[in-house]
């Protein structure tokens, strides 16, 4: 990237940064009123959302292309391998889609319903979603999947289901870790500085996912330690491969608690509802990312922060507006959220 | 040369609900009439009469397309289309379609599943190849020892470090033993006690293992043998599954033929679904139609019509123009330009349809830019060769061959030869000067004639203003004059007076002061972009003007690739010279063919089209029965 790129780049990510809206603001939020919440919105990001959006562009829509039209402006000055790595983590959007479709249609939902699960991506879409709406049951529609650039999620999704039934948790953990496998693997592309500036990124997440699924494989599910331990995905910053084998051998949450490294185990002492858990391993993956953003080092790992953030703000948003427009109480959305109440 | 898009009406249809269905296959039958959806409620009319049928109709077609993917034989597209097709047909075909598609896409799961057996059973008989060198009782691998447990297999090679990982809290061990197309061979082995956890994880992994049978004690080869019928039984049954499926299809071809037939009946109404409105039985539908065709498509209505309708028809008004489609008038002469056209836009309501002077314009510039007789003949030939499957080629090369002969003859060149033909008028070369001079001048009279229909265009629209004083308006048209008045005044009597400079700052001024009415912003803000873009407009105008001194550079360039072409021949025996020759003259036809007919598409696009055409039209694209 030439000098003219780097100092661009910084400037635009420290002006995104800027407008991110902070956690104890995003927790504010939930005591306004809807219209209240796009004009504040509006206020801390620049971006004026229109609630009385059409069908065909409802307010959960225009945020997430909002923030993918941003993205897209961020990563414009990486080219090669680094742009495939940003391409294939925006992806993750796409993967709320698919999830949804999957879900929807192994539980027998209405197509209609279903779509309007669905956000619209524009052109950065990739999942023929009207054909897939169109199918008739769900093999149908696995098979269509099966053409399009998710076959090797939706194979592992397949495989679950016929395994397990229709665990819509299972199927979305499936899913998950698919991805971050993949996305792992993109980063062996990148320079190895990058590359080890985007895992410390990445670890936070995947240290999430790892221990909140190994625990409830272990205790929800009662898998044996092998399968929990095979069906974790990548390993991130603090636990390892030789830490999550010892963790999967134990026998009750407290045990694996106790035995976690820091600073997890600081993190997690006392909690032992597995709900509380992944929202204090959220906070504590997106704290990585926010240091990370505002370290002035590595750009890459700062891009790549800043769109685990966003997408951070996104879902938060999201989730709020939907229950600010289902009435739900403030309390019940704070749960939803994942808020401390 | 100056068409524009035909005269538009708008169609207001009041009917009862009954007859709609007749009148949008009336109407998609004359195929003149580009749906307009309804803007406002203010007639009252909230429903959408149409929207259950298309519902079904959607359904039905989607269904129908799902199967027909499978049909080897077309269907039978020879169908009056013309009668009614009503909502309980296509519920009642709908479901027929939904029962016979259920069990297309069961065939199709079993032989999905079916496949994927096959490639696990070619992975295991690939896996046992490797074994097939060693002298080993594979019996063993199926019996279950007291403390030992055996399985060899394939797994994701993916999969493989998070597997063996795994498989050692299980205290089972796993050794890869050969690797290929990503998936790996592998054995596994280790206590039987916990055998149960093993197989949970291995199932996970993907894992697909070499079932040894119960009866088998021999080598690797006669498992082998075993392996190859299973293959056999898998192809046979792959094939017997496609049989299921063109046998269940060919027994439904008269559902899926009536099918087709009222999908294809069924199409008009169901396309208006959100452009139909109704209440209470009455229905009202909107439109643009050519005006010369109103009173046919009155007949028509009345004629086909049951019940009493009202229909009017009235003239588009200029808060319309920028909706209204654009219907174009055919020509098979300009049907290639008129394609070129359209990739750049398509012309506006009210906007000149600039095809004719494309295609003139077009020809004129190739023929002067690959002048040669040889060539132009050439070109001629090959176009013609291309007529049966891309006519809109031999169009344009047989235009721009002759183009090119007519120039040859100007030059004097026949396949780079100068001195066999006498030219009308000289060769480029002779006197480069004269004919770069004649490019500007050229690129000035394509310039001129671009800025008039701009200034047509703006008043055709409604838009006085931008006509009399914007930059492509009649001041912009001044201001081109004066600077080309300037330039001849400077370079031909070397004389550049206070006149030359007043006539270029008074439009220039003109220009500028528009520009500020129309700008907004601050007081700096509108200084700058005034600025800018009064300079920019200058710098457009020359550069537009010199950008068409491509045309000379490219007749030079003719010339002098001919010129090196015989250099290089010159150096050869009479054999080399020859195929030299021939060889040079196709690179030029070929290269410099191509690049001559881009660059002339680049002066049309940039230098052309940018001054006068909007392009932002909308095509004109009627209800009608497809086929």
């Amino acid at each position: 990237m030439s000098e003219y790129s780097s100092e661009y780049l910084n400037t635009r990510l420290s002006i995104y940064a800027s407008r991110l809206i902070g956690f104890e603001q995003l927790v504010k939020f939930i005591q306004y009123d809807l219209e209240r919440i796009i004009a504040e919105v509006g206020e801390l990001t620049g971006h004026y959302y229109q609630l009385d959006g059409t069908k065909l562009n409802p307010i959960e829509s225009q945020l997430t292309n909002r923030a993918i039209d941003d993205f897209l402006i961020l990563i414009r000055p990486f080219s090669g391998s680094e742009r495939r790595f940003f391409y294939f983590a925006i992806r993750w959007f796409e993967l709320a889609n698919l999830k949804a479709l999957i879900r929807g249609k192994f539980s027998g939902i209405e197509s209609l319903k279903i779509e309007q699960e669905l956000i619209d991506l524009g052109h950065f879409a990739d999942l023929p979603v009207k054909k897939l709406l169109e199918t008739d049951d769900p093999y149908e529609m696995l098979r269509l999947l099966e053409t399009t650039p998710y076959a090797g999620i939706v194979r592992q999704a397949r495989r679950m289901y016929e395994e397990h039934g229709n665990d819509l948790f299972l199927l979305d953990a499936t899913i998950d870790r698919s991805f971050f496998i993949d996305l792992n693997q993109r980063t062996r592309f990148l320079q190895d500085e990058d590359a080890q500036y985007i895992r410390q990124v990445m670890g936070g997440l995947l240290d999430r996912f790892n221990l909140l699924w190994l625990l409830r494989y272990r205790f929800s599910y009662g898998l044996s330690a092998a399968k929990s331990f095979y069906l974790l995905t990548t390993t991130g910053n603090k636990l390892y491969s030789s830490e999550l084998m010892r963790l999967a051998k134990m026998d009750d949450i407290e045990e694996v608690v106790a035995a976690l490294p820091d600073p997890y185990r600081d993190l997690l002492a006392n909690i032992r509802v597995i709900a509380d858990m992944e929202t204090v391993m959220e906070y504590h993956s997106l704290s990585i990312a926010a240091d990370a953003l505002h370290r002035k080092s590595n750009l890459l790992s700062r891009s790549f922060a800043y769109i685990l953030l966003r997408e951070a703000e996104v879902r938060f948003l999201q989730a709020l507006i939907k229950g600010k427009q289902l009435e739900f109480d403030p309390e019940l959305i704070k749960q939803a959220v994942g808020a401390p109440s | 040369m100056w068409q524009t898009p035909l005269a538009m009406e708008k169609v207001s249809l009041y009917m009862v609900d009954e007859d709609a269905q007749q009148a949008a296959m009336t109407l998609a039958r004359m195929a003149v009439m580009h749906p307009l959806e309804a803007q406002t409620n203010d007639r009252g009319l909230q429903d959408y009469p149409a929207a259950p049928y298309f519902s079904v109709y959607h359904e039905l077609n989607s269904r129908f397309g799902k199967i027909a993917a499978y049909l080897k034989a077309p269907i039978n597209q020879a169908v009056a289309a013309t009668g009614i097709v009503t909502l309980d047909e296509l519920q009642s075909l709908d479901e027929q379609l939904k029962e016979l598609w259920a069990r297309v896409s069961e065939l199709e799961e079993q032989t999905r599943r079916q496949n994927e057996k096959m490639i696990i059973t070619r992975q295991l008989s690939s896996s046992l190849q490797k074994f097939a060198s060693l002298d080993l009782d594979l019996s063993r691998l199926r019996r279950r020892g007291r403390f030992l447990r055996i399985a060899v297999g394939t797994v994701p090679a993916v999969n493989f470090d998070q597997l063996k990982r795994a498989l050692s809290l299980t205290n089972f061990m796993i050794n890869r033993f050969y690797s290929s197309e990503g998936i790996d061979h592998v054995v596994v082995f280790g206590s039987s006690q916990q055998q149960e956890d093993m197989h949970d994880v291995l199932d996970s992994a993907d894992f697909r293992g070499l079932n040894v049978p119960q009866e088998f004690s021999g080598s690797p080869s006669q498992l082998q043998a075993d392996l190859n019928r299973q293959i056999e039984q898998e192809i046979k049954a792959l094939n017997e599954l496609k049989d299921k499926l063109t046998e269940l299809l060919s027994s439904h071809m008269p559902v899926l033929q009536n099918a087709h037939d009222l999908l294809l009946q069924a199409g008009p109404y169901a396309s208006l679904a959100t452009v139909l409105r109704g209440k209470g039985g009455l229905v009202f539908l909107q439109g643009w139609v050519p005006a010369q065709r109103d009173q046919e498509i009155r007949k028509e209505l009345e004629r086909d019509l049951k019940f009493p309708f009202h229909v009017e028809f009235s003239a588009p008004e200029q808060k319309d123009f920028d909706v209204v489609p654009s219907l174009l008038k055919k020509s098979w002469l300009l049907k290639p330009f008129q394609a070129l056209v359209r990739n750049f836009g398509i012309p506006s309501y009210r906007e000149v349809d600039p095809s004719g002077l494309f295609a003139l314009s077009y020809i004129l510039m190739f023929g002067m830019m690959f002048g040669d007789i040889g060539h132009g003949a050439v070109i001629v030939l090959a176009s013609l060769l291309l007529w049966k499957r891309f006519p809109g080629v031999t169009i344009v090369g047989v235009l721009a061959g002759f183009s090119s002969i007519f120039f040859g003859f100007v030059y004097g060149s026949l396949f780079g030869y100068e001195h066999v033909v006498p030219p009308l008028w000289m060769s480029p070369m002779h006197d480069p000067i004269k004919i770069l001079l004649v490019a500007v001048l050229w690129g000035a009279g394509f310039i001129l004639i671009a800025n008039l229909l701009a200034i047509r265009n703006y008043i055709a629209s409604g838009l006085p203003e931008q006509a009399l004083f914007s930059g492509k308006g009649v001041a912009g048209l001044c201001f081109y004059l004066a600077a080309i008045n300037a330039s001849y005044q400077l370079f031909a009597n070397n004389r550049f007076s206070w006149l030359e400079g007043l006539l270029l700052l008074l439009p220039m001024a003109v220009i500028l002061q528009f520009q500020w009415r129309q700008a907004s912003g601050g007081l700096m803000e509108r200084v700058l972009v005034v600025l800018i873009e009064g300079l920019e407009h200058i710098i457009s105008n020359v550069s537009g003007t010199l950008s068409f001194l491509r045309v000379a550079a490219f007749s030079l360039n003719h010339v002098a690739l001919a010129a090196a072409v015989f250099a290089i021949a010159g150096m050869m025996d009479a054999l080399g010279h020859g195929i030299t020759v021939v060889l040079g003259n196709i690179f030029i036809i070929v290269l410099e063919g191509a690049i001559v007919a881009i660059q002339c598409l680049r002066l049309e696009y940039y230098e052309g089209f940018s001054r006068f055409f909007s392009g932002k039209g909308k095509a004109f694209e009627p209800l009608k029965i497809e086929t």
